[in-house]
């Protein structure tokens, strides 16, 4: 699975548990103030998910700037083997 | 022989000694080596006007300058470099009661030169009773099984002790007269729990700090503790609220450690009807997305759930909200139930917590680490 669809499917998860609308996400998907029906605590459930499951911690050093689905696949997926 | 010790004291070890095989010893002492009859000693060495120091870890070096009639104790070492704190042995027995008629056997769960293992080795030493003590780096595994072998009677340890105890013990007989519980805040749920399994003992936990010793303990079976106690003269010292809600301690007899007096404790209580509960540690309180939580509360919540025997509720930095909790618990047997309907049902009762404290994430797992002091490990 690639970083892009464990996002897909962790988010679809919160929405779903949350009783949301889980819309399609694309990569231009905007996480925050889009169309997806997430705060901050729920992107950072996400985040957390996410880190667990790929065993990646891109902002160990720090914040990094994301807005959208495909940019945060970019933070987890970079250098994963098999992609 | 020095009045500390009663002449129907007894250690229970890998022999047993009695009170007149017991000698005084000063000066340093490795526990290490010597065990709860080194801290004996040291105790008996203190109380005829020795000094005694006893040492746990080499990590940092004994204090040379000991007063006559001091004991010095050293902390775990469990956050840095170990720290050590002398204590005049008038204090250290202050609150010590020589206990009344029948004899009980105590079994040491607490490292026999810890503060609280201090305390216990004095009550058992004081009122003449025997004292069972496990060999050194004893698991809870050990502990159950010495209980049962020995039929000891009072037991003293931290909550996650009990917890963990409870589940080693099965239910092998064990008619405990004593369940006292101290060094962590106590939850209802394990309260209730000892109370089923233990419903001959005097259950109760205590309040201590290094620097004031014991000031409370509650004898209701009720978490936390009545909140008339606060503002008012309790033990020789008074109990008070801090601006930031945290515990304070106001010892008119007041040592040089507690300045002025007054020591903030820096746990944050509550004020919950008729009851003060306690919330957590001050330093451990994280914000997440700008909500104060504190782990311990969610950990109090969790383990309100009859399916939890433990769980440690931890902080981890977020890029988003600044930190956010995450948790491992450990499940009670399944007795047949399926695994994921029960992990369904946590689940259930984690979303019963206001959003801020529910954490991220629930790791399953078989055992969460304690320290040397008995209590979990938070990293």
């Amino acid at each position: 699975m690639t970083a892009f669809e464990l996002i897909q499917q962790e988010l679809t998860q919160i929405l779903i548990e949350k009783g949301a609308i889980a819309p399609v996400v694309s990569h231009d998907t905007v996480l925050l103030d889009g169309p997806l029906d997430i705060d901050s605590l729920d992107l950072a459930t996400l985040v957390v998910m996410l880190e667990e499951k790929t065993g990646k911690t891109p902002f160990a050093q720090g914040f990094v700037l994301f807005h959208t689905a495909g940019e945060l696949a970019v933070l987890f997926g970079a250098e994963r083997p098999g992609e | 022989m020095p009045k500390l010790m009663h002449q129907r004291f007894e250690l229970i070890g890998r022999q047993t000694l009695t009170a007149d095989a017991l000698e005084p010893k000063a000066g340093v002492i490795d526990v290490a080596a010597e065990g709860s009859r080194g801290v004996v000693g040291g105790l008996l060495a203190a109380e005829a006007g020795d000094g005694a120091v006893l040492l746990r870890d080499p990590a940092s070096a004994p204090p040379t300058d000991i007063a006559p009639g001091s004991v010095w104790l050293q902390t775990s070492g469990t956050t840095g470099t170990p720290k050590w704190s002398g204590h005049a042995m008038a204090d250290l027995k202050a609150r010590i009661k020589p206990g009344k008629g029948e004899r009980a056997r105590w079994l040491l769960t607490f490292h026999p030169a810890a503060f609280a293992g201090v305390q216990v080795i004095l009550s058992a030493m004081r009122g003449g009773h025997a004292l069972v003590a496990p060999r050194p780096n004893a698991t809870v595994t050990d502990m159950a099984r010495a209980a049962v072998e020995t039929a000891v009677t009072h037991i003293s340890g931290t909550p996650t002790f009990w917890r963990a105890f409870l589940m080693a013990l099965g239910d092998r007989p064990l008619d405990l007269r004593g369940v006292t519980l101290g060094g962590e805040a106590a939850d209802q749920a394990l309260l209730d729990a000892l109370k089923v399994r233990f419903p001959k003992a005097a259950l109760r936990h205590i309040y201590a700090t290094t620097e004031a010793g014991t000031v409370f303990s509650v004898s209701d079976g009720r978490a936390g503790f009545p909140r008339n106690w606060l503002y008012e003269p309790l033990n020789g010292l008074k109990l008070t609220l801090s601006d930031h809600d945290t515990l304070r301690v106001e010892n008119p007899r007041a040592s040089a450690q507690a300045r002025a007096g007054v020591w903030d404790t820096g746990d944050v209580v509550e004020l919950a009807g008729d009851r003060v509960l306690f919330r957590g540690r001050a330093d451990s309180m994280v914000n997440v997305g700008g909500v104060k939580v504190f782990p311990e509360t969610v950990e109090a919540h969790i383990l309100a759930s009859p399916r939890v025997r433990e769980a440690r509720v931890t902080a981890k930095a977020s890029p988003i909200t600044g930190a956010i909790l995450v948790a491992d618990i450990v499940l009670k047997p399944l007795a047949g139930d399926d695994a994921v309907k029960v992990q369904d049902e946590i689940r259930a009762h984690i979303a019963q917590l206001p959003r801020a404290q529910r954490p991220a994430s629930l790791r399953f797992v078989e055992a969460i680490a304690t320290g040397a002091t008995g209590k979990k490990v938070r990293v």
